[in-house]
């Protein structure tokens, strides 16, 4: 099941994108619970100042229902922010691994 | 009288500097000083204004660099002052340094002191993050990180980007464009002219000399590209196996319509950046003394709407020259054959 972070904006206006399966990682399980409990029907809703050239995030799971959400960067806190750098890093990781893992 | 607008110590550092980035700018720097030890002592002092280093300023220019040391809190911990000495630390030094130079560019070529007119303090926050690839403008200050150490080396290394992130906060207080669509993409079009200047006015580069380059120097080594964007040319800047391809769009005929990127805001800004390209290149010179002089009037004129579309803007910069050059004049023509060469029709 499909768990991708898309960051565009920015300084420099790159897309960039993170993805991991999260049930070909050992912590299955955690990653559930952490999918849960971000507040994916409240995003994006808050009224924020525009703060430019930060980062904008579009946060998507392949569970059912599909969840998606954009969040400008000052909103990826908490929970979210926890996902992000997750996501993120197991990316990182993954890609560094062998072929086949 | 002899008027210079680089203050001494700035000129002391390039003419010092061996950056392969800076070609003509330590030369220049080094007839600048040879310049001013040469001034007439009878004569009327120079105007060594704005950014020269000195405590107890009275005109208007109050820096403070903070460092958040890693960590996403702001403002972070204060490392210098308006008129302190060099810390060392080389993210701090240059955002000082830079955000002395766009002073420099409001006040002595416009006569505004500092990004709301009325000398707020520029203040900047280096170092926040880890791996943190991005710098931005908070409403309030400039805060910079240090790169990811893959692609992008610190933030700070490049003066069109401090100039790009202090001209939001010049946006924010005069036409206050709305960040997103096109009056986004004007918004981001407004930062990159007035970033490309603080660094053309601070090495004293006509249009034709000048690389129209926008963040030149923040990419590391391997990354194949010369910078983030080009004014002159979207979509050269880089082409790189990773990041893949410069994504700008040249002509309004390329608008991307797109919801990534609060509507493709810095994409979209190749269509206004080459629009004021080619007006600069038109006119000749100096672009900050009559192009740049012109996209000021049309910011701080009052007639912008923040939502302001790229015709609408195109409009406004045909007035203000009209305004300050004439109906028929060589600066209003080559306003309007600028947008024209990117497909906008200056249509309030």
């Amino acid at each position: 099941m499909i768990v991708t972070v898309q960051r565009t904006g920015g300084f420099a206006g790159l897309t960039r994108t993170w993805q991991v399966d999260v049930e070909a990682e050992p912590d299955t399980d955690a990653w559930l619970v952490l999918l849960d409990h971000v507040p994916w029907s409240s995003a994006g809703s808050r009224v924020a100042g525009v703060q430019p050239d930060r980062f904008v995030y579009v946060i998507s799971a392949d569970t059912r229902p599909r969840r998606k959400a954009r969040l400008p960067e000052s909103e990826v806190t908490g929970p979210w922010r926890e996902l992000v750098d997750r996501v993120q890093q197991t990316a990182s990781v993954d890609a560094a691994r062998p072929e086949g893992r | 009288m002899t008027r210079f607008i680089v203050p001494p110590y700035l000129l002391a550092h390039l003419a010092a500097a061996e950056s392969p980035r800076l070609h003509r700018a330590p030369r220049a720097a080094q007839n600048g000083l040879l310049a001013m030890s040469g001034v007439d002592r009878n004569a009327a002092p120079p105007v060594v204004r704005s950014a020269v280093d000195a405590p107890g300023r009275a005109d208007g220019l109050d820096r403070s660099i903070s460092d958040a040391e890693g960590a996403e809190e702001l403002p972070g911990r204060r490392v210098r002052d308006e008129g302190g000495p060099a810390t060392g630390d080389v993210a701090a030094d240059e955002a000082y340094d830079a955000l002395g130079a766009t002073y420099a560019l409001f006040d002595e070529v416009y006569g505004r002191s500092s990004i709301d007119g009325r000398g707020l303090p520029l203040d900047a926050t280096v170092h926040y993050g880890r791996d943190y690839d991005n710098a931005f403008w908070n409403g309030e200050r400039m805060v910079f990180g240090d790169g990811d150490g893959e692609v992008f080396g610190r933030f700070t290394a490049s003066v069109s980007v401090i100039g790009h992130e202090l001209a939001h906060g010049f946006t924010q207080y005069t036409a206050n464009l709305v960040y997103q669509g096109q009056s986004g993409a004007l918004n981001e079009s407004v930062s990159d002219v007035f970033g490309a200047l603080v660094e053309q006015h601070l090495f004293r580069q006509t249009a034709d000399e000048a690389t129209w380059l926008i963040g030149e120097g923040l990419f590391l080594p391997d990354v194949q590209g010369r910078a983030l964007r080009s004014m002159s040319a979207p979509g050269t800047a880089y082409d790189d196996d990773v990041l893949g391809r410069d994504p700008q769009p040249a002509h309004l005929d390329d608008y991307v319509d797109t919801t990534d990127d609060d509507g493709g805001v810095h994409l979209n800004s190749g269509i206004p950046n080459r629009a004021f390209f080619l007006t600069a290149q038109a006119l000749g010179g100096f672009a900050w003394e009559r192009a740049g002089r012109i996209w000021f009037d049309s910011l701080t004129g009052g007639g912008l709407p923040p939502t302001a579309t790229f015709a609408v803007f195109a409009a406004a910069t045909v007035t203000a020259a009209e305004a300050r050059y004439g109906v028929d004049s060589s600066e209003a023509a080559a306003t309007i054959s600028g947008w024209r060469g990117v497909g906008v029709e200056p249509v309030a």
